[in-house]
């Protein structure tokens, strides 16, 4: 018995003191305890099983626990809000995405992305227009003919009003220069919507709509994206068509306003150092999102580019009502 | 289809699925049988603890809890003759009078026993039907799915039985909460105060742990009860329990009745445990060659009952993985479970994570086994919990109470929120207002909204496409006669029952 209590007075102690002597370092040696890793969408859907394995390798990286937290709500406005009011010590980091103007534009947090600090960009994927397997459609082509010859006729599916996917339909529908009727269906419902066959097609994030058009149920037609992606090779792009049109759901890291700039360094460096882990990359190649970071001016350049988009397209559907100073 | 059932096999046998199944049985086994502690309240309470895990570790033991607390009903029912679960009531008639005639290890066999049967003939019901009706429902549009929930709805006239009004009023209120959040279809706040932990509304998971647990914790430390001690009365020898050959024959009528109307009424939302448990009681009566026996502590009379509320676990799971729609306060709460993991119930969830659905099915075929061992196995062990303290047990119970609704979202204002509806939970008591309306509208809300909203943008303003579809036109009947049913033709048989009851009585 009193050598367990010896055992742990000197353990005790001996905490203590390395305690004390970090202390003393404490201001330069970042990170010294768990970093919360802030995800504003819920567990089980793509942005939770991507962050969720983001945080476990800069969790390797940084030497402490980066520990996955959800807070969801608002389309991601509960999450960037919760960051904003956080301490600028690098020891909130939030996953954030193009729902962070979105968000900001429909007018669910009173500011916008330059409240925030962003370590940068760490994947995209594009968004894919989709109709149902054995749908008339073949081509993009054909789909827009289609829709110039019946104006308001087609009904394309969207994961709600104001949302990236939303936006990105109606940039596709400018695109080919037509009218539709939208259907806010909500995530859930996205994809069942086109095979139950009420709406002809929907507008999703790849990783949302690779299975099921594997699986034949939907049929993929184009992507309004730069370049063509290397999961979907043989996808061909809007721009490619003749249909120009370039909003991608990226994901990047954001931390509060003013977070020193050797403490921004060193999780950057983290990020980008677990975006290029090999399991990092296994579950790019299997759910089908491009990693690809961008940090500093490159990424400032994104977000002014999509927000411009996103901005113009809101504003054109009469629902930008950005509450931000 | 068959690939996907030997993953879901393969899922649910799993050495941790199987462990997370038996002790699901064990909690269920326990919470059933407290009085005053609900399933529901059991499942609530035990949901936050199983986020962290995987969503089939998390939903086999959320599935254990669930068959085995309708078996541990029956434990109180036949020694107190006070039921553990509303579901036991009918039990108690015929297992109660054994106890007093000292074969209560004979009334708890039959009761597992039975148990066991309803389960695996509900089991059949969900592995045939299920898949069959998912693929049916991918045809379901917004008009469609409106109606069907609206049909939904409707059981709240059954649930609000005592006061139509007090029903309605309590189902109003839940809807009227649903609107707190975004706007489904334009993303913009409402009655959010631009509170910003506001913007995602209440989540109905922790208004249920207010709504159902604070009462009760309040409940107990107003009247501190003493459990009796008679509880640990003689259940007679380990071999007691085990039902004899010549029952076992006995049985076979009752549970060849009770099994299918507990399956077919778990079918419909909101019929329930309780009423398949009176009616199958009343069928096994009436074609009973000993009915004279019944109510006096007859095998038949545990047996039917007892089977068909274990039945009804089988077949409630149907509604709810194929078509999102629960059918009673524990399918909601299994909902919310999926929903926590990721995983939505309805049509795409065979098609999407047929693995997983068939898991679950396989994990209640598993839940109904260990039931079985289990019960007959351990129940002279955990008959001795009805004798917990509840000074021990109450702040525990608390206590989890806070853990789960911060756990939910890792939110600290859900707690706010949680001890909000505690409140409103404890005025709905004092008032004899039923809380389940209010709880199934806050869980049908938002897709009775979604669908009547996208609906209507589809047809651009015009009514009629809510009779023009058949399944629509199909669930606005249903919905329609369900109203019928519960006000006009339930309250008649109800008196009728009450009559015939008082007559066995008497007689």
């Amino acid at each position: 018995m009193s050598s367990i209590i010896r055992k742990s007075f000197y353990g005790v102690a001996s905490i203590l003191a390395a305690s004390i002597g970090l202390g003393g370092a404490a201001q330069a040696e970042f990170p010294d305890k768990p970093i919360e890793f802030v995800i504003p969408f819920g567990a089980g859907g793509s942005a939770d099983i991507e962050g969720r394995l983001l945080a476990d390798g800069m969790s390797k990286v940084l030497g402490v626990p980066v520990v996955p937290v959800n807070k969801t709500g608002g389309g991601g406005a509960v999450t960037y809000t919760y960051l904003k009011n956080a301490k600028p010590d690098g020891y909130t980091v939030a996953w954030s995405s193009t729902s962070i103007l979105t968000s900001s534009g429909i007018g669910n947090m009173p500011f916008d992305h330059s409240a925030l600090d962003h370590l940068g960009q760490v994947e995209f994927q594009p968004m894919i227009v989709s109709v149902k397997g054995d749908a008339q459609w073949k081509t993009f082509k054909e789909f827009a003919d289609y829709c110039k010859a019946n104006p308001g006729k087609l009904t394309i599916a969207n994961s709600g009003t104001g949302s990236a996917t939303h936006i990105a339909a109606v940039a596709v529908v400018n695109a080919m220069d037509c009218e539709v009727v939208h259907l806010p269906v909500g995530i859930k419902r996205r994809n069942a919507t086109v095979l139950s066959g009420e709406a002809d097609a929907a507008v999703g994030p790849l990783t949302a709509t690779l299975k099921l058009a594997k699986a034949g149920k939907l049929r993929m037609l184009t992507a309004p994206t730069a370049e063509r992606n290397p999961v979907v090779p043989d996808l061909p792009t809007m721009n490619e068509l003749g249909y120009p049109a370039d909003l991608d759901l990226f994901r990047s890291l954001s931390v509060p306003k003013g977070t020193p700039k050797e403490v921004v360094d060193k999780l950057t460096d983290a990020m980008i150092q677990a975006a290029q882990s090999q399991p990092f990359q296994d579950l790019a190649k299997k759910n089908g999102f491009t990693i690809k970071p961008l940090t500093g001016a490159d990424f400032d350049a994104r977000l002014k580019k999509d927000g411009d988009v996103v901005i113009s397209i809101m504003k054109s559907a009469g629902i930008y009502q950005s509450k931000a100073q | 289809m068959i690939q996907d059932a030997a993953l879901g096999l393969a899922q649910a046998s799993q050495f941790s699925s199987l462990v997370a199944t038996a002790v699901g049985v064990l909690l269920g086994l326990t919470v059933g049988m407290i009085p005053g502690m609900t399933i529901s309240t059991g499942i609530i309470i035990v949901l936050p603890l199983t986020f962290t895990m995987d969503p089939n570790i998390s939903i086999a033991l959320l599935l254990g809890l669930y068959v085995a607390g309708m078996t541990g009903g029956s434990f109180a029912a036949i020694l107190l003759n006070i039921p553990g679960t509303p579901s036991a009531s009918a039990t108690a008639m015929d297992g109660f009078p054994l106890t007093e005639r000292g074969e209560a290890g004979r009334a708890l066999g039959i009761a597992i026993v039975a148990s066991f049967f309803g389960g695996i003939i509900s089991f059949g019901c969900l592995y045939l039907i299920a898949p069959q009706l998912a693929e049916l429902a991918l045809q379901f549009r917004a008009p469609d799915l409106f109606s069907l929930v609206f049909f939904g709805l409707t059981i709240i006239c059954g649930f609000a039985a005592k006061s139509l009004i007090k029903g309605l009023l309590s189902a109003a209120l839940g809807l009227m909460i649903v609107t707190i959040g975004q706007d489904p279809m334009m993303g913009t706040a409402r009655f959010t105060f631009d509170n910003v932990n506001l913007l995602s509304g209440v989540h109905f998971l922790t208004a249920m742990i207010g709504l159902f647990a604070i009462p009760e914790l309040v409940k107990s430390i107003c009247s501190p009860t003493k459990l009796t001690r008679e509880s640990q009365k003689t259940i007679g020898s380990f071999w007691s329990v085990f039902p004899r050959l010549a029952d076992l024959r006995r049985v076979i009528r009752p549970v060849l009745i009770g099994g299918p109307i507990g399956s077919f009424m778990g079918l419909l939302p909101g019929a329930g445990g309780p009423i398949a448990a009176f009616i199958s009681y009343d069928y096994a009566k009436k074609s009973s060659r000993r009915a004279d026996g019944f109510g006096k502590g007859s095998v038949e009379g545990i047996a039917a009952p007892e089977s068909a509320n274990n039945a009804v676990t089988g077949s409630a799971l149907v509604p709810m993985m194929t078509l999102g729609i629960p059918g009673d306060p524990v399918t909601a709460i299994l909902i919310g479970a999926l929903l926590v993991h990721g995983l939505a119930p309805g049509p795409l969830l065979f098609l999407e994570r047929g693995d997983f659905a068939y898991g679950l099915i396989f994990s209640f075929f598993f839940a109904n086994i260990f039931n079985l061992i289990l019960a007959l196995v351990g129940v002279r062990l955990l008959v001795k919990l009805l004798n917990t303290p509840r000074a021990l047990m109450m702040p525990t119970i608390g206590l989890l109470c806070i853990i789960g609704s911060y756990a939910l979202r890792n939110s600290f204002f859900d707690i706010y929120i949680m001890l909000a509806f505690g409140v409103i939970g404890l005025v709905m008591r004092w008032v004899d207002m039923p809380v389940v309306p209010l709880l199934l509208a806050l869980v049908l809300g938002k897709p009775l909204e979604e669908n009547m909203r996208v609906a209507l943008t589809s047809s651009q303003g015009d009514y009629s496409i809510f009779f023009t579809s058949p399944f629509s036109l199909f669930f606005l009947v249903l919905a329609a006669l369900s109203i019928v049913w519960s006000l006009v033709i339930e309250p008649w048989r109800e008196k009728r029952r009450a009559a015939g009851l008082n007559e066995t009585q008497k007689a």
